[in-house]
């Protein structure tokens, strides 16, 4: 188990980190949201040992790693945990040295070294890469190689900073099916950060929202656990969550997850005469000025949910908390993962 | 010009004739540039290494000193060493003062802030996600320091350009300390400001062209091993 405990991170003085208590379980998913800027880098940066915090504790199975007033961690703490950043770097070399580099630094043979990185580089697809150097690779190529340099290290905890930003679409696939393998082959815990709700879906065991620096104690917006049912009309499946039916438009069925953007939701006073197969009444609970000309509108209409429209859509409708509102969205809004 | 064109066929004549003064005195400068730049380096490079990784209280203060130190005055510090060397000085008793040993001492004092500053800026100049890379995959303390001066080799090379380049070149200190004794203690440097106070132009010419050469080796065999490296 991988913890902050009480930790209060600064640089320049100014507190850009302030949680009570963050852990990653042995084996567990867990994805951090947040907006650019919110301190999801940092989280990660401290988790890793590459820090040490102002105040408060990295723990590691209870032991404490790092701490404000202990030395900074040492190599053996940190072979157990790996972070890819947000935009990596390769070493100097090839990418087949850049593999072999965290297993030769734990003193691995030669033989268990190859063995190791071929086996890395088949199942992240760069086999073919592995004569190239830095330079004779694209950005997401490059993402490619860190993240299967830092498996190649089979640590217990993979730290990933926004790990599909420079992936097309494929790659993005290629690299979340590798990491997905590689938790069903051996215990590897996975601490995701990503400003991309998608990704943090992939891996949400546990989603937590980070926002300046601060852990949210509610998951992010509109996220409802669901067993989607295997008949309905087509893809269109009816879903119970909390008192309401959310109409949603897939083929999946079993447990997953559905995801409402909320900038996919229209409010209104009235229900609309529309398309969308999901309309729901209920009362406002709360407007939350969200960044300058958006207000997040809170709604408890059976569930709570949440929806973004600009100030002068909000003063127009008149919303007020206790007052009525109306959300409708499309069947085809609805994310499932 | 007839007098600076006949220092010049002077140069070359004694250049080409193998003469034994000549390069003994080359041969001197190389032995004394050479131990120096590496012991100043050796010193000076880790020290900027920690200066550039590793925050501890009065490093900016440290780096301030370092920095200034640059500007040293070569003749003061000849003069301090040989107040420190001297009979009556604390470190008399080893008997180094107008010794090829003091002169070595003098450049090591001087090339040390050299390379201790231009490691610092090398080293700083490296994407810091090269350390966080190698640690996080692992390295410990020396093997992440390893990493980190592979990616800055052209920067560290450079570093021991400048050293050396600082020594070799260096004249109040050796004048200073060494004495400027035929034989024993007399430099390219030293032996240029001699001959040419004597009036003796090519022969302190073709000594300069020496000091010049030596650099110019030194230079293309550093630029010949950056060359072999790749990204």
């Amino acid at each position: 188990m991988l913890e902050l405990v009480a930790v209060r991170h600064r640089y320049d003085g100014r507190v850009v980190l302030d949680i009570e208590r963050f852990a990653v379980p042995p084996g567990s998913g867990v994805a951090i949201v947040g907006p650019n800027g919110s301190g999801k880098s940092t989280l990660l940066r401290l988790l890793a040992l590459l820090e040490r915090p102002s105040e408060g504790e990295v723990r590691l199975d209870g032991v404490v790693v790092a701490g404000a007033k202990t030395p900074r961690a040492g190599a053996v703490a940190r072979r157990r945990i790996t972070l890819v950043e947000q935009r990596p770097v390769l070493l100097r070399g090839t990418v087949r040295e850049n593999l072999e580099f965290g297993l030769q630094v734990r003193g691995i043979r030669r033989s268990e070294v190859n063995r190791k990185v071929e086996g890395v580089a088949a199942r992240l697809g760069i086999a073919s890469l592995l004569h190239r150097r830095r330079h004779e690779l694209s950005d997401g190529e490059v993402q490619r190689v860190a993240v299967a340099r830092a498996l190649a290290v089979e640590p217990d905890v993979l730290l990933l900073d926004e790990p599909a930003s420079s992936a097309d679409r494929a790659a993005a696939q290629t690299l979340y099916r590798a990491l997905t393998e590689e938790r069903a082959r051996r215990p590897l815990a996975v601490c995701l950060a990503s400003h991309q709700l998608e990704d943090a879906y992939r891996w949400a065991d546990d989603v937590r929202a980070l926002a300046e620096g601060r852990l949210s104690p509610v998951t992010p917006e509109n996220l409802f656990r669901v067993d989607l049912p295997s008949g309905g009309s087509g893809d269109l499946k009816h879903v119970c969550v909390g008192t309401i039916e959310i109409a949603a438009a897939t083929d999946k069925t079993g447990p997953a997850i559905l995801a409402v953007p909320p900038t996919d939701i229209f409010v209104s006073r009235e229900p609309l005469a529309s398309s969308a197969r999901n309309v729901f009444t209920g009362r406002v609970t709360r407007l939350t000025h969200q960044r300058p000309g958006a207000v997040l509108v809170t709604a408890d209409v059976g569930v709570e949910l949440v929806a973004v429209v600009t100030e002068e859509a909000a003063r127009d409708l008149g919303l007020t908390p206790g007052g009525p509102v109306v959300f409708s969205f499309k069947a085809t809004a609805v994310r499932v993962f | 010009m007839d007098f600076l064109g006949e220092g010049l066929r002077r140069a070359v004549a004694l250049l080409l004739s193998g003469d034994v003064e000549v390069y003994g005195i080359a041969l001197l400068t190389l032995k004394i540039g050479v131990i120096a730049t590496v012991l100043a380096c050796g010193l000076g490079i880790p020290v900027g290494f920690v200066l550039a990784t590793r925050p501890f209280w009065g490093r900016r203060a440290a780096l301030t000193v370092v920095n200034t130190a640059l500007a040293f005055p070569t003749v003061v510090v000849g003069l301090l060493l040989y107040g420190l060397l001297s009979r009556r000085g604390p470190l008399g008793g080893v008997e180094w003062l107008y010794t090829w040993q003091a002169i070595v001492v003098g450049d090591v004092v001087l090339a040390f802030p050299i390379a201790a500053a231009l490691a610092a800026a090398a080293v700083q100049g490296v994407d810091p996600r090269i350390r966080r890379t190698a640690e996080t995959l692992g390295a410990g303390r020396w093997r992440t320091a390893w990493t980190v001066a592979r990616e800055a080799r052209f920067a560290l090379a450079a570093v021991i350009t400048t050293a050396f380049g600082h020594v070799v070149a260096e004249i109040g200190s050796a004048m200073t300390v060494g004495g400027n004794i035929r034989g024993q203690t007399r430099t390219l440097t030293t032996a240029v400001a001699l001959y040419t106070s004597q009036g003796d132009f090519g022969l302190a010419l073709a000594l300069g062209l020496i000091l010049l050469l030596l650099a110019l080796l030194v230079n293309v065999a550093l630029q010949t091993l950056q060359g072999r490296g790749h990204a």
